[in-house]
């Protein structure tokens, strides 16, 4: 298994980091709909909305960009998995409430017909992103990764 | 590539890595932020009222009757329907000065939707709005295929009977870029999160009213 596991970090941060830096890509030169799609949530005021939509694509990008070339990746993992955390969070209660929204998660967004809101899928996605963040949160140590190795009793404790 | 644990590694590249990263992050980022602001010296078109949204207005000067906020842009095919549906109705009350009609012409589907706004603007110079906005809507190409150049609205214009020289000036040099950008800033304040979305009286129009023309026609007599 320990021989294993640097592959698995590997493959969970060529996975997570590939995700964030296309969804990223696809928004950054449309951020009038991003912002349109963080305001369509109604979960914040409408002013931090508009600034997230903005800043969101180049977080996905920059964080994308650092999980793939694995600097900093325990830190960047637990960023990607809170992240994570609040899209679960806000498809959730978009969902509870009724509302009916494109996810905006790899562009578009905004309010869409009622009765054609799909939740179930980026739910699904977003959490299996979530724990390939917790796991490299954890195990950080992959194969191919700029981080500096740590100590090798470091990848037994774990944390 | 070693495996092997290298506890004396040098961290340097990696750090010189994240500073790129993040630099180069921040180096697109804060343009773009400030590309999205307002820009309260635009230039902006005949019958623009910045207090309106920087909408363009037709009888801003009745008080007591129903001040509709149309939010729209030229690409969006459900906005195609809506004029389709909808467009001869508000003609006519803006004809009949039965009502304050305020068309925010949005930009967010990208780079067409800009020019097409872009040309709009001129037209209201022209005294040609209603008429461009009606053409542009039933000659709507697919979103950003290439269909709207500035040619194409210059021509879209002269089909309407713009002929003037102002007027492919203006549509050719983007002469009100900056207020279409102002014009999506609005709206993105107003908390407009589709295309169409109207406002009567404040009031968000319900869903349902959009393409049934008895609904709309009724949610408007209301107010």
């Amino acid at each position: 298994m320990k021989a294993v596991m640097p592959w698995l970090g590997l493959a969970a941060r060529l996975t997570l980091g590939g995700v964030l830096l296309v969804a990223g890509f696809l928004k950054y030169d449309e951020v009038d709909k991003s912002q349109m799609a963080v305001r369509a949530y109604e979960m914040l005021p409408v002013s931090l909305a508009n600034f997230i939509g903005i800043v969101l694509p180049f977080a996905e990008i920059g964080m994308g960009v650092l999980l793939i070339l694995g600097a900093v990746t325990r830190i960047t993992a637990a960023l990607s998995a809170l992240l994570m955390v609040v899209f679960v969070i806000g498809i959730s209660q978009a969902w509870a409430r009724g509302l009916s929204i494109d996810c905006g998660c790899f562009g578009g967004g905004g309010q869409v017909e009622p009765g054609t809101a799909n939740y179930i899928t980026p739910l699904l996605r977003d959490t299996g992103l979530l724990a390939l963040g917790i796991y490299l949160f954890r195990y950080p140590q992959s194969k191919f990764s700029l981080d500096k190795s740590p100590q090798p009793q470091s990848l037994e404790k774990g944390i | 590539m070693s495996a092997k644990p290298q506890p004396g590694k040098d961290n340097f590249t990696r750090n010189l890595v994240i500073g790129v990263v993040l630099g180069v992050v921040l180096i697109m980022l804060v343009p773009t932020i400030i590309s999205k602001q307002t820009n309260s010296s635009a230039k902006v078109p005949a019958n623009v009222s910045a207090e309106r949204g920087y909408g363009i207005v037709f009888n801003g000067e009745l008080t007591g009757v129903p001040v509709l906020d149309v939010y729209e842009d030229f690409q969006c095919p459900s906005c195609a329907r809506f004029e389709g549906t909808q467009g001869q109705y508000l003609d006519s009350i803006i004809e009949d000065k039965k009502a304050t009609v305020v068309f925010h012409t949005l930009s967010f589907l990208g780079p067409e939707s800009v020019i097409a706004a872009n040309a709009a603007a001129c037209s209201a110079d022209e005294g040609k709005f209603l008429a461009l906005h009606k053409m542009l809507y039933q000659t709507q190409p697919q979103e950003n295929s290439g269909a709207w150049t500035n040619e194409a609205l210059v021509a879209a214009g002269g089909s309407v009977g713009i002929k003037s020289k102002a007027y492919e000036k203006c549509v050719t040099n983007g002469t009100y870029a900056d207020w279409v950008t102002n014009v999506q800033a609005s709206a993105a304040k107003a908390d407009v999160n589709s295309t169409p979305t109207v406002f009567i009286n404040g009031k968000q129009l319900d869903r349902n009213a959009y393409y049934d023309p008895a609904l709309f026609i009724a949610a408007v007599e209301r107010g």
